[in-house]
């Protein structure tokens, strides 16, 4: 525990050194020069039409007529539309639903696979696998694997219609999810045990420390800044679903989120300014989620 | 040394500009329309296999005889078929020529102005009314907007008829030739099918919100129903009619048991598998549907038979319901002349769209053509057209179809009661149509 102390102080400890003014070289200019395509294109697909959202939301705009001014109507209209009350519900329970479990398995899965094993760097791999696939690709697949004779009924001698009823489908999607998306938190919290050091653990082993109180007292808090950056990266990826839905379901029984809601009101129906005001709304509420998580996992040993 | 250090920093400065210069540029994009007489038409449809080798074969029949014509032809899944088209050309963008249903037509490309009116000049013709004196009355009312002015002309027009499985019926010891011929006696049939193994006796297609508002107007035109009231100002799903054809879904679909509608494949880009497959007994079927089988299931197809749609009242005039994909020029196509002429050709092959395609070009006297007497049930689906009547469609009918598809999801599948999934669809509706 002693060695863990003096490294934090020696950290926290070295100061920053006085800042200078320093030369530009024609290597950098050079280096601006060469990441200026991507910052041009950058600015132009993503930032550019991101700031224009903000203004579109205040607009009725279907494409085809200039965009007729009409202040807070699209946000009126979506306090008091139940389609798109249901989207964010819908949303919301897709992301506790699927990245809450999808956390908590991978961090146990992170405790039991840090081991130095042979054949281990497989099982990761395995693990891996999916998050590597294309959300479009794994859906298809899964489509048959939540078939009323498909794989997941047959093997635990189901009769669940799973894409076919309002009551499971949002179930065979946060399924679904779970599988798909353990992977990548898993492959984050090996990378947070990784840079642990051995010796807080075997200070607490000597200290006479059980499984569950080394996990509990040293290894969840040592793993709090990784934990903080996957519970936001989990609320943010549990927004943006959009894949899953379109394939599985199309947003059918109860699992249009708000993405999809999005994706409708501007392509399907043209309703451009309403869509913006979505999107817009969508951006507050994860600003504020994350500062929320930011402050709920704030380090508090500085 | 310092010099030649300078200079090649200054060179790697002018490369690194001129990459960024290329990208810039290259986003941008261009014209490719040639100076020399040569006309490049781009030409999109969806996916049905046999109008697609049928569009290739005219496609390069009229780039030979016209060599200074290219077409680029592409087909969009179905699934995204409407999406994609309809944002491209209301972003200025998209093909030349299109080929959509007459509902998209009516309730976005219309009101949004998308299209180019039908130029007569590319038929030959002096005047629209020229072009259309050809075509049988009323069956090109898909393709005209509120004032009346048309806007393209039929691909394929389509009567709603049935389709039976005879051996399933011989199975169960009913006759094919006295077929059902109301929804009741599809049900009692149906009943008899099951007991014979036939356990998915008649569904309906639950592919996407376009095909859950056809099956409605199917059945609501025989019920008296309707999705909006007669002069489309207000929602009407609350009325009696609607609320019959509702419940007479539910009927067939879930409380008579006669097939489990979960277990029917919903996959767009190939419809009618179960009946193709010789799975389903008993479906509602288009011209196309049965050409698409003898293609896919030869088969399966020689059992079946295509007899008129079954009604809600037997002592009723028969109703159906007829719809129309239609060829139609993009408003912001710079090469509108041309590609005039070439949808012209396209409809000029009017016996090898009936006979390669069984797409209907209703074309007065198409019924009594040589080319017709070669179609199995061509009687039939000439009835249907004859008691047929176009969908309803109103403004934001995307949404207003979304909503359909929720509300039959909810009765049909979850169960919920007919009476309250319509008043909460019809609310829905009049918030579409009212905003």
């Amino acid at each position: 525990m002693t060695t863990t102390t003096a490294r934090t102080v020696r950290v926290s400890g070295s100061g920053r050194a006085p800042a200078r003014r320093r030369r530009v070289h024609g290597r950098d200019l050079v280096g601006a020069a060469l990441s200026l395509p991507a910052l041009l294109l950058f600015a132009f697909f993503a930032i550019y039409p991101g700031l224009r959202v903000f203004y579109l939301s205040l607009f009725d705009y279907s494409l085809t007529a200039p965009p007729e001014f009409v202040g807070l109507d699209n946000f009126r209209f979506l306090a008091e539309d139940p389609r798109f009350r249901q989207a964010v519900l819908n949303s919301v329970f897709y992301t506790v639903g699927t990245y809450l479990p999808a956390l908590a398995l991978a961090l146990a899965l992170a405790v039991a696979l840090r081991r130095k094993t042979r054949g281990l760097g497989w099982v990761r791999l395995l693990y891996f696998l999916p998050v590597a696939t294309s959300w479009v690709a794994i859906s298809v697949v899964w489509r048959l694997v939540l078939h009323p004779d498909g794989l997941l009924n047959e093997t635990f001698h189901l009769d669940v219609n799973w894409l076919t009823s309002s009551s499971t489908a949002r179930w065979a999607l946060v399924i679904m999810g779970i599988w798909k998306e353990t992977g990548f938190f898993l492959i984050l919290f090996l990378a947070g045990l990784a840079r642990m050091p051995e010796e807080v653990h075997e200070a607490a082993l000597v200290d006479g420390a059980n499984p569950w109180q080394r996990f509990w007292r040293v290894t969840f808090p040592l793993l709090k800044p990784i934990t903080a950056i996957c519970s936001v990266i989990a609320v943010i990826r549990g927004f943006q679903a959009f894949s899953p839905q379109v394939v599985l379901t199309g947003g059918a029984f109860d699992t249009e989120v708000v993405n999809l809601f999005v994706y409708k009101t501007a392509f399907e129906s043209a309703r451009m300014g309403r869509a913006s005001a979505v999107a817009v709304l969508m951006f507050a509420l994860l600003i504020a989620v994350t500062l929320v998580q930011l402050r709920v996992f704030r380090r508090t040993d500085t | 040394m310092t010099t030649h250090r300078h200079r090649r920093r200054f060179m790697a400065f002018v490369l690194a500009a001129a990459v960024a210069g290329t990208g810039a540029l290259a986003a941008c994009g261009g014209d490719d329309e040639g100076g020399d007489g040569n006309v490049t038409l781009t030409f999109w449809t969806h996916t049905h296999p046999p109008m697609i080798e049928l569009n290739k074969t005219l496609i390069a029949e009229y780039q030979s005889k016209n060599p200074n014509v290219k077409i680029e032809y592409q087909q969009v899944p179905n699934t995204e078929f409407a999406t994609k088209m309809l944002t491209s050309l209301s972003t200025g963008a998209g093909p030349d020529i299109i080929n959509m249903d007459d509902n998209a037509l009516r309730g976005e490309y219309f009101p949004k102005r998308l299209l180019s009116p039908v130029d007569p000049a590319g038929f030959g013709k002096s005047s629209v009314a020229e072009v259309e004196a050809e075509y049988v009355p009323g069956t090109l009312d898909g393709a005209k907007d509120a004032e009346g002015k048309l806007y393209g002309v039929p691909s394929e027009f389509n009567g709603t008829a049935f389709a039976i499985n005879t051996k399933h019926f011989k199975d169960a010891g009913l006759d094919p030739a006295t077929p059902p011929k109301t929804w009741q006696e599809v049900i009692d049939y149906g009943k008899k099918l099951n007991a014979a193994g036939h356990k998915q006796a008649f569904n309906f297609l639950y592919l996407h919100s376009g095909w859950y508002n056809q099956w409605f107007q199917t059945l609501a035109n025989q019920t008296g129903g309707s999705i909006l009231s007669a002069d489309g100002k207000t929602a009407a799903l609350n009325s009696p009619g609607s609320k019959k054809a509702l419940e007479l879904w539910v009927e067939l679909a879930r409380t008579s048991g006669i097939a489990d509608p979960k277990t029917s494949s919903r996959d767009a880009t190939a419809p009618y598998q179960d009946l193709a497959s010789g799975t389903q007994s008993m479906a509602i079927v288009y011209p196309w549907s049965m050409d698409q089988i003898k293609e896919s299931n030869p088969e399966t197809y020689k059992d079946l038979a295509v007899v008129p749609l079954p009604q809600a009242d037997a002592t009723a005039q028969p109703v159906s319901r007829v719809y129309g994909y239609f060829w139609a020029v993009n408003a912001a196509s710079k090469r509108k002349a041309e590609a005039w002429k070439f949808i012209a050709y396209l409809a000029s092959a009017r016996d090898r769209w009936l006979t390669d395609v069984s797409f209907v070009q209703p074309v007065k006297g198409w019924d009594t053509s040589a080319a017709a007497k070669q179609i199995p049930f061509i009687d039939v689906i000439a009835q249907a057209y004859a008691n047929g009547r176009y969908d309803q469609v109103g403004p934001h009918w995307n949404e207003v179809q979304d909503t359909i598809h929720k509300a039959v999801d909810q009765a049909v599948f979850d169960g919920k009661p007919v009476d309250q999934v319509l008043n909460e669809a019809n609310e829905a509706v009049q918030r579409s149509i009212g905003s």
